[in-house]
């Protein structure tokens, strides 16, 4: 019930292991031409089943952009959010993941119809706050566990998840990081749209891992690579 | 430790652990319920076992948990529940049966998938953990910083006034030295005006004389040789002496109106600054219009046409100096909004014949036909620093200050306005002087909005 839809890179994000110079970008010195090109591969499927899955669990139907992926310095993060969100008020929530592969996911969704969304998933009537910022909480969960877990199955990798978040609701899309608060300098993201369109509800799924984390990550990939 | 010993110990520490545990399968029956569970839910594992969790605890909100717990079976993922958005899941009391705080434990939960050796998730396994301590702190944490908020703002409002109330006090001193300076001139003006005046008189006396002097001469003239005679006649002609005769008196005449003009203006000046004499007394407000009137008038008189339509309401005790500064202050803005040209009505009143008992207020209008000032405007024009006016014209202060100026005389001061029409400034002035009007004018001038006590929080005990 999932479909993939490219959908253009914005300015100044090159995929991860292109050639492309761009200030915001390094080449990712850690993962190799064959092993972004694997990354890009496992994102694609695991996505795929991830929207599969929810498409499941909600019984809608589930439209999801192509995974892009890019090493992106710190300081873009917000900038990055901003290109992928738009202008539009937001509501965000993190998770963390652990274990073969470490990062965060940053779940970023639209206004959308937050009171049917809430009736497809158990609540009753309008949602008062307690319950929107729970079901963010929980949407951020289902997104970061089916994309990670996705792609941690593939990878044959055990992810752990802690308990998500809450960043904020009704949010300026710039204000969902400051990049005074993130520690690495260099990232790798991974982000992925989800669309339910009979809710018009998108959410961005930004999962960040950093630079240093990458050589288990290449690994797995090298691993996954050795097996084909 | 063999295998049984490792399983014993592991059922040990999942029956022990001050953590509520229970399972269930996906027909969402109990297959687990540890001691925690049995110890606040007052059932135990034999009575719950094979149980339906819905039909157990009908409280329970079970269209979201059973969508929530299929979402674990479904895609195999943990999920999660925190105090702050869900207080609890099962209502158990909390740990504090003394002290209190809470209605109920607040607990964070966690919904984790036990897959078989296949992968298929066979159990959803729950665990509860007591956050209520957590949830007390934070409760506190909360309330301190809205505290904290609060006085943030308060102490945020108290600076801006101060800073308005400094910037009030630097207009009126401002204004305040002007008048002085003013008056000082005046002053000095004030002594050659004087002898001049007085010279003149004696100049007009002594002409009178010459004059008489001459026409006496010419009633002799018929005595004079005829050369002599004709000579004079001539000199006469020459010099117009008939039209000097008679121009002297006008002449006199207008150096002593204008000499009466410039000691108008000298009196209206000192009477307009009144640095002889600054605190309460009884005053007439249309002389205190026409005063002002004549200060402002060279800046009016190209384009304003006054008309006055004065009543003659009783005098009010009121500080002359400031409420002459309220009228300059309106007249100038007046004059200001007419543009090219157009009228400016003074209007005093009540009229004390139409009054029955005694008038306790008294009222003076000042009206112009010019662009008028629109309803947004009109909300902010007593702010300090609003203005209309183009960057380096107006001090946006004149309003707020003749605000608090009339406000210390316990009176009021409105605006009716439409914009194209005209606008009409309405001070209104308590006859005699109020109690509120005494207090605030004690307090040390237009810093009276921020009480000393106020000023000593703001500063705080490092005088930062």
């Amino acid at each position: 019930m999932s479909t993939a839809g490219a959908s253009p890179a914005p300015a100044g994000f090159a995929a991860a292991g292109s050639a492309a110079p761009a200030s915001a970008t390094t080449a990712p010195a850690n993962l190799s031409e064959d092993q972004t090109a694997a990354l890009q591969e496992i994102a694609n499927i695991g996505m795929g089943q991830a929207g599969d899955s929810i498409a499941r669990i909600w019984k809608q139907f589930v439209a999801l952009s192509v995974p892009r992926i890019a090493l992106v310095e710190s300081g873009r993060i917000p900038t990055l959010i901003h290109h992928f969100v738009g202008d539009a008020r937001v509501s965000a929530a993190r998770q963390a993941f652990h274990g073969a592969m470490r990062g965060e996911v940053l779940v970023v969704i639209g206004r959308g119809n937050r009171d049917q969304l809430g009736e497809l998933m158990g609540y009753d009537g309008q949602l008062d706050l307690g319950e929107e910022q729970e079901m963010l909480l929980d949407i951020a969960n289902v997104l970061g566990g089916a994309c990670i877990g996705g792609i941690a199955r593939q990878l044959g990798a055990d992810v752990g998840f802690s308990a998500p978040s809450l960043i904020g609701t009704d949010l300026d899309s710039h204000a969902v990081v400051r990049p005074e608060e993130l520690c690495v300098s260099t990232a790798l993201c991974v982000e992925v749209c989800f669309t339910i369109e009979s809710n018009q509800l998108s959410a961005h799924l930004i999962a960040l891992m950093p630079r240093e984390e990458l050589v288990n990550l290449a690994q797995l990939l090298d691993r996954f690579l050795c097996n084909l | 430790m063999d295998e049984n010993t490792d399983l014993k110990l592991l059922g040990f520490i999942v029956e022990r652990l001050e953590v509520g545990i229970l399972a269930i399968d996906p027909q969402f029956r109990v297959v687990l319920w540890n001691r925690f569970m049995e110890t606040h839910s007052g059932r135990d594992l034999d009575s719950m076992r094979g149980q339906c969790l819905f039909e157990s605890f009908p409280e329970l909100p079970e269209r979201w948990l059973r969508r929530k717990i299929e979402s674990v079976f479904e895609l195999g993922n943990y999920s999660f529940t925190s105090w702050e958005q869900r207080p609890y899941l099962f209502r158990f009391q909390h740990n504090r049966p003394i002290t209190g705080g809470v209605d109920a434990m607040r607990q964070n939960c966690t919904f984790l998938p036990l897959r078989d050796a296949s992968g298929v998730v066979r159990l959803v396994v729950l665990t509860l953990s007591d956050y209520t301590d957590t949830a007390l702190i934070q409760q506190k944490l909360t309330a301190a910083m809205a505290v904290s908020d609060e006085e943030r703002r308060k102490q945020r409002a108290l600076l801006r006034r101060l800073q308005d109330a400094k910037a009030q006090l630097f207009q009126s001193e401002k204004l305040a030295s002007i008048g002085q300076l003013a008056a000082g001139v005046a002053h000095e003006i004030n002594n050659p005006v004087g002898f001049v005046t007085s010279n003149l008189g004696s100049l007009e006396r002594y002409l009178i004389d010459l004059t008489t002097l001459i026409e006496s001469y010419a009633s002799h003239a018929d005595q004079l040789p005829p050369a002599a005679a004709e000579a004079v006649r001539r000199q006469r002609e020459k010099l117009d002496y008939d039209f000097i005769r008679e121009d002297l008196g006008a002449l006199i005449r207008e150096s002593r109106e204008g000499l009466d003009h410039i000691r108008r203006i000298i009196l209206d000046l000192k009477d307009f600054t009144r640095v002889d004499q600054s605190g309460w007394q009884l005053a007439d407000l249309e002389k205190a219009f026409d005063s002002t009137l004549n200060v402002v008038w060279n800046e009016l008189k190209y384009k304003a046409t006054i008309v006055k339509d004065y009543r003659h309401p009783p005098q009010v005790e009121c500080i002359p100096g400031q409420i002459n500064q309220v009228l300059m202050n309106l007249l100038v803005n007046a004059g200001h909004a007419l543009g090219e040209k157009g009228e400016i009505t003074l209007r005093t009143g009540p009229d004390p014949s139409e009054v029955t008992g005694a008038v306790a207020e008294v009222w003076v209008e000042v009206e112009d036909d010019g662009c008028g000032i629109s309803v947004e405007h009109q909300k902010r024009i007593f702010d300090p620093f609003f203005t209309t006016k183009p960057v380096g014209q107006g001090t946006g202060l004149g309003l707020s200050v003749s605000y608090n100026i009339i406000r210390r005389h316990g009176g009021r001061i409105d605006v009716r306005s439409t914009v194209g029409v005209g606008t009409c400034f309405r001070l209104t002035l308590p006859v005699q002087r109020s109690e509120v009007a005494d207090a605030v004018s004690e307090s040390p001038d237009l810093a009276a909005e921020v009480t000393p006590e106020e000023l000593l929080a703001l500063e705080g005990p490092d005088g930062a």
